[in-house]
């Protein structure tokens, strides 16, 4: 009777884990399959990128979360356009294919964590939270340190410098 | 064993040291609209026309926009490992070039045709000319920078990119921080059609036009359609264009018994002993081929730019 007690008590503890955890896998999935805008928030300092990010989940905390993961993802695979005194600006790998030739690379790149942190930093006062049906649609404002993420990409070989060949 | 592996290892170290080439030259120049727009011009008559060309030193003097605009884009280039070359020091060495093609000129009885920016890439060796402008538009009590900056070979003055366009009208009135955020905001993109062009000119080599024209009654007593053998002296011309191209691509759309113009001539960028060909050297390529045995003819090679050279048979 105890054992099913305490089996039962473990099972009710560990399931909101669980719950997060798909929840984030969700989110993770929903980036690599470009489920997220970006545009641009204003000029920036040089060497940064300042976008606007909305991420979905159904949990708000996780989107706010992965908006800084879709920021550099964005600024490295989908670019963002331009308008009202922005510049739109081009994917920093130019070679479509460069997430799947780089899987290995880009997994533990941005996994929970991972390198993608150094470059995306959250503007503080700036997020905006939508309630889209059964989830949310979270806003905020990324700065993106991307001459130091370029540099890191053309070092590990993904994206070609300007001085490579010569 | 030892020295077989040193010796090994420096043929390899020799063999990825000649698989590369050397960084084309950069330089930003203000645009001919901008210089103009400013009152940066000298009036010269050219055959009874009042023509304006830019006067790059004049500008440099007393524009600080200008070299604030230059320093930053310099900076930005020197980031991305491809640092500029100075107007200022090249208009210096111009003007002391200028003197001695005066003496030159004066001894051959032949003038040099060409344009300050002509001039001006010659003198630099630079393979990419940065034309920049701008211009600050009024909205009410805001400011607003229109930006252009435009990439160009400077041997066929084709354009590479452009990044252009308006920032957010602002109530600042200082150029120079509108100056600085636009080139800030725009230089990536720019710097992406630089990339394209670079990877292209790595494939196919560099891009340049030819011409090749016959001295009236010239004492050689050949033209175009001389015959050598079972061949006609164009023929000649094209096999060995065909051979010293880079994947002989060059096109030939018009040709006469006099003229033959060669236009997306595709030259290697360096020669074999890793020294830059400009149009120029490729011409006296042909021009030291064609004054060789069996055919003995005497040629006169013209400077038209780095992208355009003239070949004159018949006489030196």
């Amino acid at each position: 009777m105890k054992k099913i007690f305490f089996t039962l008590l473990a099972a009710a503890l560990c399931m909101p884990m669980m719950a997060v955890g798909l929840r984030q896998k969700k989110a993770d999935k929903d980036t690599n399959e470009f489920r997220y805008e970006i545009e641009c928030a204003g000029n920036a300092i040089q060497g940064t990128y300042l976008v606007k990010v909305w991420s979905y989940s159904k949990k708000a905390a996780i989107a706010e979360n992965q908006c800084r993961k879709n920021a550099v993802h964005g600024v490295i695979f989908k670019g963002y356009g331009g308008g009202q005194g922005c510049v739109s600006q081009r994917p920093l790998a130019n070679n479509p294919g460069a997430e799947a030739q780089n899987q290995e690379y880009f997994k533990s790149f941005f996994a929970n964590g991972g390198e993608f942190q150094k470059y995306a930093s959250i503007m503080e006062g700036t997020t905006e939270t939508v309630k889209v049906g059964k989830e949310y649609k979270i806003g905020v404002v990324v700065s993106v340190r991307k001459d130091d993420l370029r540099k890191a990409l053309e070092a590990a070989g993904i994206i070609r410098g300007l001085s490579s060949g010569f | 064993m030892k020295r077989y592996f040193f010796t090994l290892a420096l043929a390899l170290v020799a063999l990825v040291a000649s698989a590369q080439i050397k960084k084309p030259a950069l330089m930003v120049i203000p645009s001919d609209v901008w210089c103009i727009s400013n009152g940066y011009y000298t009036e010269i008559d050219n055959m009874g026309t009042t023509m304006k060309v830019p006067n790059y030193k004049q500008a440099l003097q007393e524009n600080m926009g200008l070299k604030l605009a230059i320093a930053k884009l310099n900076d930005l280039m020197a980031e991305r490992q491809f640092p500029l070359q100075s107007l200022e020091q090249t208009i210096k060495n111009l003007e002391q070039q200028r003197m001695e093609d005066n003496l030159t000129m004066s001894k051959a009885g032949n003038e040099l045709a060409e344009s300050p920016l002509d001039e001006v890439a010659r003198v630099a060796k630079c393979d990419i000319i940065l034309e920049l402008s701008w211009e600050l538009k009024d909205f009410g009590p805001k400011h607003s920078l229109s930006y252009v900056l435009e990439g160009r070979d400077a041997y066929t003055s084709k354009t590479i990119g452009a990044a252009s366009g308006t920032g957010a009208p602002s109530f600042t009135a200082d150029v120079d921080v509108l100056l600085e955020e636009a080139i800030v905001a725009n230089m990536d993109n720019f710097n992406n059609r630089l990339l394209d062009h670079f990877t292209e000119m790595q494939t196919i080599g560099r891009e340049v036009s030819l011409d090749i024209k016959v001295f009236a009654n010239n004492a050689a007593g050949v033209d175009l359609e001389t015959e050598f053998g079972d061949d006609e002296l164009i023929d000649i011309i094209n096999d060995w264009l065909q051979k010293n191209t880079v994947q002989g691509r060059f096109t030939m759309p018009y040709a006469s018994e006099n003229v033959a113009n060669f236009t997306q001539v595709r030259i290697p960028v360096y020669d074999e002993r890793g020294r830059a060909i400009d149009a120029n050297g490729f011409a006296k390529g042909l021009a030291k081929m064609l004054k060789k045995e069996p055919y003995n003819i005497p040629s006169k090679v013209l400077v038209k730019g780095l992208g355009r050279a003239v070949i004159i048979l018949g006489e030196k």
